[in-house]
């Protein structure tokens, strides 16, 4: 194998410990480095590929990895940029992207280069099994319902696959390989060198993150949390768990931090202070931000409820959101019905879906008024 | 409680402790450990946390010095155990636990509830070794001391898994998120077993006992699945017999197309749905996915029991019986006032009491009826509100 290692394979899997030695080796001092025009010039490339993460749906445009050497310096270059950024859904985008590569790479690659690549990731695709503890490790982390362990023919502590799901596992694993290492430490002097793109690259996050959720669109919302806000409104008291995944979910959609707390001020034990510091500490105000959590954790809390024909199409209500969003949004620019998969037709009209589109806002309008003319009542009595 | 009824408990507990029937679980000092005393019993239930032992010799030590009511220690490894917070303690694995309670299975004699969730348990370990491979080595069934089993899986490879690794396996035996038609479109050459016959074996009894309605009263129970109406509850019980034809063939997913089948294996049908989750395992959820846990200490005595917390072997549990095996105490008889009327089967006998009849029991019933509160030790004096 030793001669297939060159460098240009090396390049097309710059995740493996052969590729990130060399670059180890030839890069001893960073700081050095990104002083010379060389690396500044690499530096840029590695920003490239940072923004192509961001931009990056799951399709990649056929690829080039270019002169290998700057290839492979370009990716430690981008892993230093989101280390220094620090932005957790960035690290993960990079994660996403570079795992996509490589894997339309290795697609791409000769027999005994996939030889060397599935041995080092422990995944053979001819035997057209797995491991359950590797399966589940790989699969607990895709979302459809068909990956579910329950869902699979499992049989004497192996799983049966088709050779398909064994490369998007093996993507799987290569994404989870490169996720481990992030972020590196780096020291501050260094990320003072990447400061000029930081703002670039932040702004380009931001514009693609409100692209993909957009305006709150309430008749979107998953039944799971439609009957949250259901529970709140109509007074009753939810569980720690029930308002964890509602706070969680309307920040990841967009609304802020106020706007959240209104929706709560309908719960009969509402206590602003305390509500503002749960929703601060969920949100991410307090350092770690939380992701909603999937369907099935929905289901384990018994919060998974009035699913929908919409829901057997996610694991996630996030994603719930986003399809119903899109499908209700090319409804309106076709001006008619019947998308394939984004069925049941019943979704609502050009004129229902403007009229719903700013219902969390008048909710919220509604409530704070009612509240007024409570304080009123109370002031003259 | 009277003073007395406590004391005689506590003695007795001391004494099985003094005698050295512990075994400390693996990694002692790695584990954070809980703990209810008999003193603070009649008061809310308090559980002290956050407890460390460098050793095994120390965590007898204190056990044999304080002779608590309960006994606890985390699922998880910590490198500081004794750490207030969680991300002080440094987590950094856990061992993979089920909590089989009856409570959640049935409701009946307790006797009866023991055998019922002794089944359950033998699914999910059947499920465990046979179907998801976990080596029998690694496993450890125990005995609750109450109402159930707690099984451990101690496999080095999971250990770190999170509770998203831990959910898929709870899920599997649970049979939670399951999918038929998406088990049925797979190819099962070489594996058919699991899910996807146990699901065969539901729908041949659910169209059995389908096709032994009446014709109205298959009519009534299609139509009350949401999705089916009358021209297709009336297809279905045209094509019973024809359905249960395919299904023997294996021709499943012939039988999958046709309309309203769908409808009839989704949740919409709680009747198909109850079917299924009996021969689920039923394992209580939020347990397995918590990755740090209390857990009851093997060897230890259930203070709500006097039972002892009995490890056991994967192939040691089908002679199990709790109410005899996990008894630790004598047949030495003590004079006992009952609280309740209550019939019990323990030690191979059965045995009744009458509220407020004193009797003269053996020991250690005396100890079962004492800590679950359904008897006094006769004569003592009794204070307010103990
Ligand atoms: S399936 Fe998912 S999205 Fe649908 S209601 Fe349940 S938790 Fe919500």
């Amino acid at each position: 194998m030793g001669e297939r290692l060159d460098l240009k394979f090396l390049a097309r899997y710059p995740f493996l410990k052969e590729s990130q030695e060399y670059v180890g080796e030839r890069v001893l001092d960073l700081d050095r480095f990104l002083s010379s025009g060389y690396g500044r010039l690499i530096l840029n490339r590695g920003a490239e590929r940072v923004m192509a993460s961001i931009g990056f749906k799951g399709v990649l445009p056929g690829e080039q990895v270019g002169e290998p050497e700057r290839a492979l310096y370009s990716y430690a270059l981008a892993r230093v940029i989101v280390s220094c950024i620090g932005e957790r859904d960035l690290i993960e985008r990079l994660c996403r992207y570079e795992a996509a590569k490589a894997t339309a790479l290795f697609l791409e690659e000769g027999e005994e280069g996939q030889k060397f690549v599935s041995s080092r990731l422990g995944i053979d695709l001819g035997s057209r099994e797995m491991p359950v503890v590797k399966y589940v490790e790989l699969a607990s982390f895709m979302r459809s319902e068909s990956w579910r362990l329950v869902n699979r023919a499992v049989c004497r502590g192996r799983v049966r696959l088709e050779r398909e799901e064994l490369i998007e596992l093996m993507r799987e694993q290569i994404r989870q390989i490169i996720q481990k290492q992030l972020p590196l430490q780096v020291n501050a002097e260094l990320c003072e060198k990447i400061a000029p793109m930081r703002q670039e690259i932040l702004r380009v996050l931001q514009e693609q993150t409100l692209q993909q959720f957009g305006e709150v669109q309430e008749s979107s919302f998953p039944p799971c949390m439609r009957a949250l806000i259901d529970a709140i409104t109509s007074g009753r008291n939810l569980p720690h768990q029930g308002r964890f995944a509602l706070t969680a979910f309307l920040h990841t959609i967009g609304l802020s931090n106020t706007e959240i707390v209104e929706i709560y001020r309908r719960a009969p034990d509402f206590d602003i202070s305390k509500t503002m510091y749960q929703v601060d500490h969920i949100a991410g105000a307090r350092g770690t931000e939380y992701t909603p959590p999937s369907c099935a954790t929905m289901r384990t809390y018994s919060l998974c409820i009035g699913k929908d024909e919409f829901c057997e199409r996610v694991g996630h209500p996030l994603r719930y959101y986003l399809r119903r969003k899109k499908g209700a949004k090319k409804k309106r620019e076709r001006g008619s019905g019947d998308l394939p998969g984004d069925s049941p037709a019943g979704a609502a009209d050009d004129g229902e879906i403007d009229e719903e589109r700013n219902r969390v806002a008048e909710t919220i309008a509604r409530h704070r008024r009612e509240d007024e003319e409570k304080k009123d009542e109370e002031q003259q009595s | 409680m009277k003073p007395a009824t406590l004391e005689f408990i506590k003695q007795r507990f001391t004494e099985y402790y003094r005698e050295g029937h512990l075994i400390a679980p693996p990694s002692v000092s790695e584990r954070e450990w809980g703990f209810m005393y008999f003193e603070s019993q009649a008061a809310a239930i308090s559980m002290h946390r956050h407890m460390a032992f460098s050793a095994k010799r120390e965590l007898f030590d204190y056990i044999r010095n304080v002779v608590p009511a309960h006994i606890y220690y985390s699922s998880a490894y910590y490198a500081e155990p004794a750490a207030p917070t969680m991300g002080e303690k440094r987590w950094y694995g856990a061992d993979l636990i089920f909590d089989l309670d009856a409570d959640h299975i049935m409701k009946g004699p307790y006797h009866l509830m023991l055998s019922k969730v002794k089944e359950e348990t033998e699914k999910l370990l059947e499920m465990l070794t046979e179907e998801l491979g976990f080596e029998k080595r690694a496993i450890r069934v125990v005995f609750s001391g109450g109402r159930g089993y707690h099984i451990h899986v101690t496999d080095i490879s999971i250990r770190s898994w999170g509770s998203r690794e831990r959910r898929e396996i709870v899920d599997y035996v649970r049979g939670i998120g399951i999918e038929p038609r998406t088990i049925f479109s797979r190819d099962a050459q070489e594996c058919a077993g699991g899910w996807r016959s146990r699901l065969q074996d539901v729908m041949e009894e659910y169209l059995a006992w389908l096709k032994e309605r009446s014709a109205n009263e298959a009519l009534e129970h299609l139509t009350s699945i949401g999705g089916i109406g009358a021209a297709i509850a009336n297809d279905v019980i045209k094509g019973i017999e024809d359905m249960i034809g395919e299904l023997h063939r294996g021709d499943v997913p012939l039988l999958l197309r046709r309309r309203g089948v769908k409808t009839i294996l989704s949740e919409k049908n709680p009747e198909f749905r109850r079917r299924l989750e009996e021969c689920s395992a039923r394992a209580d959820e939020p347990v397995t996915t918590d990755t740090k846990r209390l857990i009851r200490m093997p060897t230890s005595l259930h203070g709500g029991s006097g039972l002892r917390v009995t490890p056991l072997a994967v192939r040691d549990l089908p002679a199990f019986d709790p109410l005899i095996d996990a008894v630790v105490f004598g047949r030495r008889e003590v004079e006992v006032e009952p609280a309740l009327t209550t019939s019990t089967r323990f030690l191979d006998n059965d045995y009744r009491v009458e509220k407020g009849v004193t009797e003269r029991i053996p020991e250690a019933l005396a100890v079962f009826l004492c800590c679950r509160g359904l008897a006094e030790i006769a004569g003592g004096r009794s204070i307010a509100a103990g």
